[in-house]
């Protein structure tokens, strides 16, 4: 039970179950874009408070730690104690994937990581994902 | 304060049943953009399908609210566009990039700053796309069920039946 993978079927609709407790105990809807934006902003907040006051987006998405922040930093945790008790725990810097197409390139895969997780998050928010 | 303890608790339970089922990791995702591996597809619409029924369920005993976000065309297309270009290349979404760290894939590590770049760069943008993309196809608050005038649960009777069907579909395949 432990140790083994579980159908995709089988914890997709126990997710499902953990959406629907949340939205009735607490109103909460799952997310977890717009906890970036609260995330940048508080960390520009470190080197440029001025300008983090005079944009907008960040009046209407505030600096802070939230429901959502707390959900997202639940899933690293969540995600960490379920590999650890299943000893599916892998320390990893070029999945396989990427190392049978491409080699072992963790410069090249950091790189592509990076700038694609640029054109995620800006696109999930302007499409409000 | 008892609100950010509960929402630890939501993620703990979801990062844990994402692990469980595989599905953060980089090659089931770009596994299923490639149309190799439908794990992720079998999580989510599993968990669609489970939440679609219990919130609905809910919502007309009025014990919840329903949360719809705005079908804005300009900005849904454009941005899920833009969103699908970096999936394939980061090979994570926002929440499952902290999942894969959580499981030792240090390569999401990298999206992450990508990702807390890409928000900062968003909110600078943002004057700009108000007045450009959201203002293209603005449909306001509408769903399926609105849309059509109807009820909701056909529409969800449809889903679950189109969802079964893939499923089977999947399977059969070997997906």
């Amino acid at each position: 039970m432990f140790k083994r993978t579980w159908s995709p079927y089988f914890a997709g609709a126990l997710s499902g179950v953990v959406v629907i407790l949340s939205v009735w105990i607490v109103d909460k809807y799952f997310g977890a874009s717009t906890s970036f934006v609260r995330a940048a902003g508080m960390l520009e907040s470190l080197v440029a408070p001025e300008r983090v006051a005079q944009l907008e987006y960040f009046q209407r998405v505030t600096p802070q730690i939230d429901w959502q922040w707390m959900f997202v930093i639940g899933i690293l945790a969540g995600s960490f104690i379920a590999a650890i008790t299943s000893g599916s725990f892998k320390l990893q810097w070029v999945p396989d994937m990427w190392q049978k197409r491409f080699g072992f390139s963790p410069f090249k895969r950091g790189i592509t990581a990076f700038f694609g997780g640029v054109l995620v998050m800006f696109g999930a928010r302007m499409a409000d994902g | 304060m008892e609100i950010i303890i509960i929402g630890l608790i939501t993620g703990f339970l979801f990062g844990f049943l994402l692990q469980k089922a595989r599905v953060v990791r980089y090659d089931k995702q770009v596994g299923a953009l490639r149309l190799l591996d439908m794990t992720i597809i079998k999580f989510m619409f599993s968990a669609i399908l489970v939440s679609m029924v219990g919130v609905y369920f809910l919502y007309d005993l009025g014990q919840v609210d329903l949360s719809i976000k705005s079908t804005v065309l300009g900005a849904n297309i454009v941005g899920g566009l833009i969103f699908g270009l970096g999936w394939g290349m980061l090979g994570y979404c926002p929440g499952t990039a902290l999942g894969a760290m959580g499981e030792g894939r240090m390569d999401a590590l990298w999206g992450i700053l990508g990702m807390l770049a890409g928000a900062s760069l968003f909110a600078e943008a943002f004057p700009f796309l108000r007045d450009t993309v959201y203002e293209w196809g603005d449909f306001g608050e509408i769903t399926l069920a609105s849309a059509l005038n109807i009820n909701h649960w056909p529409v969800i009777v449809v889903f679950i039946i189109a969802g079964l069907l893939l499923f089977v579909w999947f399977e059969r395949r070997g997906l």
